[in-house]
């Protein structure tokens, strides 16, 4: 293992530009005793394979220069960052291959930039809320212009901070597309240049999903999550496809800040992978909010006019066998936004070549230790396509860089109790089963469930309301409680401590011995019968 | 058979006495009478509902400005829940001010109604006391609006406002009268010009520019939401903010209240009250660190130097129920017992209670089903958490990091911390300087979690989960362990991983 790392030192040393040669001297003074012992040996020897290098030149001079390092990783963005620094931390040579901006989805066109939304959104309900707390805000306009130049700064900050980060740690950071080379040996070349490691990280992230003009004429006139990070005004009339998280968040917020917002789902609902419960209350809570939603219907097509677009919809409800499809067309929309799904990013990489296996959406299929079918190669984050968070990216990042570089052989992420929030308007919070995955691995028999609804104490003297619900899963004799969802005021603050509970295998006992904190609208969960 | 399953604590404790009173059921009016209506008394009276016959008593003395409530006692009518309204009120204050980072152009300058928030919060209160009068009615509790006093172990004297007496007797007798906010009657003017919290809630008009005076959370929350309505307010501290809390916290509340506003008096204790004939108030005071006087005018002073039980109406001595003589609480066994058997206390009156409602709720309700023969489950007054609703929230269970050094020693334990930014400030352009995340650990063996400390918005809800986590035994590993939710403040809890020992800076960076 360690020679392995030092073997991988950047050999031909005399070749290389300057700040190489510093980070190999680094590499070596930040060694202990007896590794440099051993690099020493294996620096010296490697003068003599320069020699024979120089002579292969002329047949194979690009494969021959690929730099070396002990990781590479491919993607800069939460996992491949969080996975190098950490590789770094624990001795390894480390490069990162990013095309676009540092950060990655989260803090360019995700979760950083889709609060800062969101929490623009909340003020924009409180304003509501206002008058009835004694303020008098009078009149109020809203500049999106503000906003998006304020969120831009932001989130430029947040770049640098990451290119700092990555400098201080030593990791070499290379600008552009990676692509993996024919070469024997797992290589990948960026404008030109080749790199390799005996380790390699793909963690490119996904992209939203687009549908062509063939599927949809007119498609390609939408836009996706991305392009709504860009949106320089607020529109005026906004329709959004799917009903996926993506989709709801996006139609809080721009409904919230005044756009006349249209949903369009395929079926009745919203968020059909969550619990049964969230997924009636935030479609109902979506409607009470002022969004025009479009169930059982699809866009047929798009086109373009004068006054902006026109999205024209089928709806047919299939409980109504002999209903006619019914044909209607949203008109003057200025911005139409899919939000669709999301899929892994992975064109131009040539995975295929290398013998990394892909399920038939693309994503990079791995095993628990975040292993490819290719040894040597990794994959942490969405483009393995499964639980689609930042944190979940970070940690696996991280644990596999313990299990490379430090010998921590069991490291891994357990991807069981991943909490998540959607920050809709209530937003929610879930974390574990539903009821219907219970009931369907455990049997009716052995779920017991806890449900409750109320008015947070917030709205008590105000004229908006909404409810908070929340939902215990509980399974077995000792009712351990295997899954907790909730929509309401201050549901995404609340839900990282019960993960946490929830996690060491709390039980519904453990839920009621827990004392209250008066007066929040967590301590429901406790007090719950 | 329901006898023999009740704890054998009880059976010590009253054994002699236990069995005759059982079967002379009957004999009484009640089987129980609870003597107070506050959180307590209504969850104990409510859940006393097997077959028994109940009635609680409640009565509300007026202030010394006249200020009186209903039904629900301090945390309905004077505490919580009026409190965590003007709070969020004043949290509003705050958001304007960020409103207009994030792109709402808000016409200046903004103004504050007092009486349209209280119009508002007293509504709400009032809503509250009906509430429980409708749910006493549901679970056919006998409400009476009476001022009970003690007049043996099983009767129970009650005065009408009118100063009609009833005599009602009980097998069983519950006190939970609470407590009250204490005047310094040695400062001059005090009672007469100064007001305390229970009259604040129900103020007509708003009080202008206030002195506050103590340190306590009732005092800095009540300071913090002034400030954050727009008043000018002083909170004036003899020595330490938030006795009893981790200091370090402490700090951070009052650093921020200071940042946001709130004038802080450290070291300065009030000598006199004058009333001008302006209507002012004018206050002298004495700064303890150099001895100088100073004086200062307000149109309100807020009296918040401690709470006194309500024990002296009730005839106690009488009975010879044992008080503590330096607080005069009652002195409690674990099962609420008191000295005199078939009297029982909880609540805020207990000595070494907790002050809050819900131990008091949940002390109560555990009460009644041991009354009642159904339970034999103690009350568990360990792991409590708590929040403080100053305009930086604090949330915390366990132990503070003074008190894990003194039970474990500097050396044994570990302390991770964060200085975290919620990503609401970022835009916002405020200052987190006082936004913090404690875990005090045990230094070896599986770092068992002994305190678990939080500064940040939604303290509160933040902090509920973690107190469940600390309550199953939550370790350090358990926190790393679990996956955040991002972009949240609660994450920064699970991913804190400076020690203080190691001296390293413990800022937050990046995702």
């Amino acid at each position: 293992m360690l020679c392995r790392v030092c073997r991988r030192l950047p050999a031909p040393a005399v070749t290389l530009p300057s700040f190489l040669v510093m980070a190999v001297f680094t590499q070596l003074t930040r060694m202990r005793p007896w590794r440099w012992f051993i690099c020493r040996k294996q620096f010296l020897s490697s003068f003599g394979r320069h020699g024979s290098i120089r002579r292969n030149m002329a047949s194979d001079r690009a494969a021959s220069q690929a730099t070396r390092f002990d990781f590479l990783v491919i993607g800069g963005g939460s996992g491949g960052l969080a996975g190098a620094r950490r590789a770094s931390e624990l001795g390894a040579a480390t490069a990162v291959i990013e095309s676009h901006k540092l950060g990655g989805t989260c803090v360019n066109v995700g979760c950083v930039p889709k609060k800062v939304m969101w929490n623009a959104a909340v003020h924009a309900e409180y304003l509501h809320d206002h008058s009835d707390y004694g303020f008098d805000t009078g009149n109020v306009r809203f500049s999106w212009e503000t906003l998006k130049a304020k969120r831009d700064a932001y989130v430029s900050h947040l770049n640098r901070i990451y290119r700092n980060n990555l400098d201080k740690a030593k990791i070499q950071t290379i600008q552009g597309h990676a692509r993996f080379t024919n070469d024997p040996e797992p290589t990948v070349e960026v404008d030109g240049r080749k790199y390799t490691a005996p380790h390699i990280l793909i963690a490119t992230g996904g992209l939203p999903s687009v549908l062509s003009d063939a599927e949809i004429p007119g498609a390609n006139l939408g836009i996706t999550s991305d392009g709504f990070f860009e949106l320089e005004t607020l529109p005026k009339r906004t329709v959004i496809v799917g009903a996926g998280y993506i989709a709801v968040e996006m139609a809080g917020i721009l409904s919230t800040l005044g756009s006349k917002t249209s949903l369009i789902i395929r079926q009745t609902g919203v968020l059909r992978n969550f619990d049964s419960l969230i997924s009636a209350n935030c479609t109902k809570e979506l409607q009470n909010t002022g969004i025009d939603l479009w169930k059982n219907s699809q866009v047929k097509s798009v086109c373009k006019s004068e006054k902006g677009l026109e999205v024209t919809i089928v709806t047919k409800d299939p409980e109504k066998k002999n209903d006619e499809e019914k044909t209607s067309t949203i008109q003057e929309v200025d911005c139409l936004l899919w939000a669709i799904g999301r899929q892994p990013n992975i064109s131009g990489l040539n995975i295929g070549a290398m013998g990394v296996d892909t399920d038939e959406r693309g994503h990079i299929i791995v095993d628990e230790f975040q292993n490819t079918s290719r040894p040597g190669i990794y994959a942490v984050g969405d483009v393995c396509g499964k639980a689609l968070l930042t944190p979940v990216a970070i940690a696996a990042g991280r644990k596999l860089a313990h299990r490379l570089f430090e010998g921590k052989k069991d490291s891994k992420l357990d991807y069981s109790c991943i909490p998540t929030v959607v920050f809709s308007h209530p937003p929610i919070g879930t974390v574990g089963l539903t009821e219907e995955e219970a009931i369907k691995s455990r049997g009716k028999e052995n779920v017991k469930i806890y449900k409750t609804s109320f008015t947070p104490m917030y709205h008590a003297i105000t004229s908006r309301k909404s409810q908070c619900i929340m939902k215990l899963v509980c399974v077995g004799k000792e009712e351990k409680v295997v899954g907790l969802h909730m929509q309401g005021l201050g549901c995404d603050e609340m839900l990282q401590g019960f993960s946490v509970a929830i996690k060491m295998g709390a039980t519904k006992a453990d839920f009621d011995k827990t004392i209250a904190i008066h007066p929040t609208s967590s301590e429901e969960f406790v007090t719950m019968r | 058979m329901a006898a023999l399953c009740r704890g054998r604590h009880r059976w010590k404790k009253t054994n002699c006495l236990y069995v005759p009173t059982r079967n002379l059921t009957g004999k009484y009016d009640y089987d129980l009478v609870v003597i107070g209506g506050g959180s307590g008394g209504l969850a104990c009276s409510k859940e006393a509902q097997f077959g028994q016959k109940v009635a609680v008593l409640d009565y509300v003395d007026p202030t010394v400005k006249g200020t009186k409530w209903g039904l629900g006692g301090t945390c309905v009518n004077v505490g919580c829940i009026p409190k965590k309204l003007i709070h969020q009120a004043a949290l509003f204050g705050t958001a304007l001010k960020d409103a207009k980072k994030y792109g709402w152009q808000i016409s200046e300058p903004v103004c504050h109604d007092w009486a349209t928030m209280m119009e508002g919060v007293q509504n709400h209160v009032r809503s509250l006391n009906w509430g429980h009068r409708v749910q006493l009615q549901d679970k056919k509790v006998k409400y009476l609006n009476f001022k009970g006093s003690l007049v043996d172990e099983h009767t129970v004297k009650g005065l009408t406002k009118a100063g009609k007496e009833t005599i009602l007797t009980a097998k069983n007798i519950v006190i939970v009268t609470g407590g009250r906010p204490k005047y310094p009657t040695n400062i001059p003017g005090a009672v007469e010009h100064g007001i305390t919290s229970d009259d604040m809630f129900w103020l007509k008009k708003s009080p202008g520019k206030t002195l506050v005076v103590g340190a306590s959370y009732v005092a800095l929350e009540c300071a913090g939401f002034l400030t954050g309505i727009g008043l000018d307010t002083t909170v004036m501290v003899r020595s330490i903010a938030l006795r009893g809390f981790d200091q370090q916290m402490a700090g951070l509340v009052t650093d921020y209240m200071e940042t946001y506003g709130t004038k802080f008096a450290w070291k300065c204790v009030p000598k006199r009250v004058d009333k001008l004939s302006s209507g002012a108030l004018q206050v002298t005071w004495t700064d303890t660190q150099t001895g100088g006087e100073h004086q200062d005018t307000y149109d309100s002073v807020l009296w918040a130097v401690g709470r006194a039980p309500e024990t002296k109406a009730l005839g106690l001595d009488k009975l010879g129920v044992k008080l503590n003589q330096e607080t005069g609480k009652i002195v409690l066994a674990t099962d609420e017992s008191t000295s005199v058997p078939n009297i029982y206390a909880l609540g805020d009156i207990g000595e070494g209670r907790p002050e809050l409602t819900p131990t008091a709720i949940k002390a109560g309700k555990l009460l009644a089903r041991r009354l009642a023969g159904q339970s034999a489950e103690l009350m568990n007054y360990d792991n409590v958490p708590t929040t403080v609703f100053t305009p930086l929230e604090y949330g915390c269970v366990g132990l503070s990091e003074e008190e894990a050094e003194k039970r474990h020693g500097k050396d044994n334990i570990e302390v991770y911390h964060a200085f975290y930014k919620p990503l609401e400030f970022t835009v916002a352009e405020r200052d987190a300087s006082q936004c913090y995340i404690k875990v005090v650990c045990k230094r070896f063996g599986d770092q068992t979690i002994l305190g678990l400390h939080f500064t940040g918005p939604n303290a509160g809800e933040v902090m509920q989960g973690f107190a469940m986590g600390f309550q199953c035994g939550a370790t350090y590993s358990h926190l790393s362990q679990t996956v955040g939710i991002h972009p949240t403040c609660a994450e920064e809890v699970v991913k804190v991983n400076i020690t203080k020992h190691s001296g390293l800076d413990a800022t937050v960076t990046g995702c």
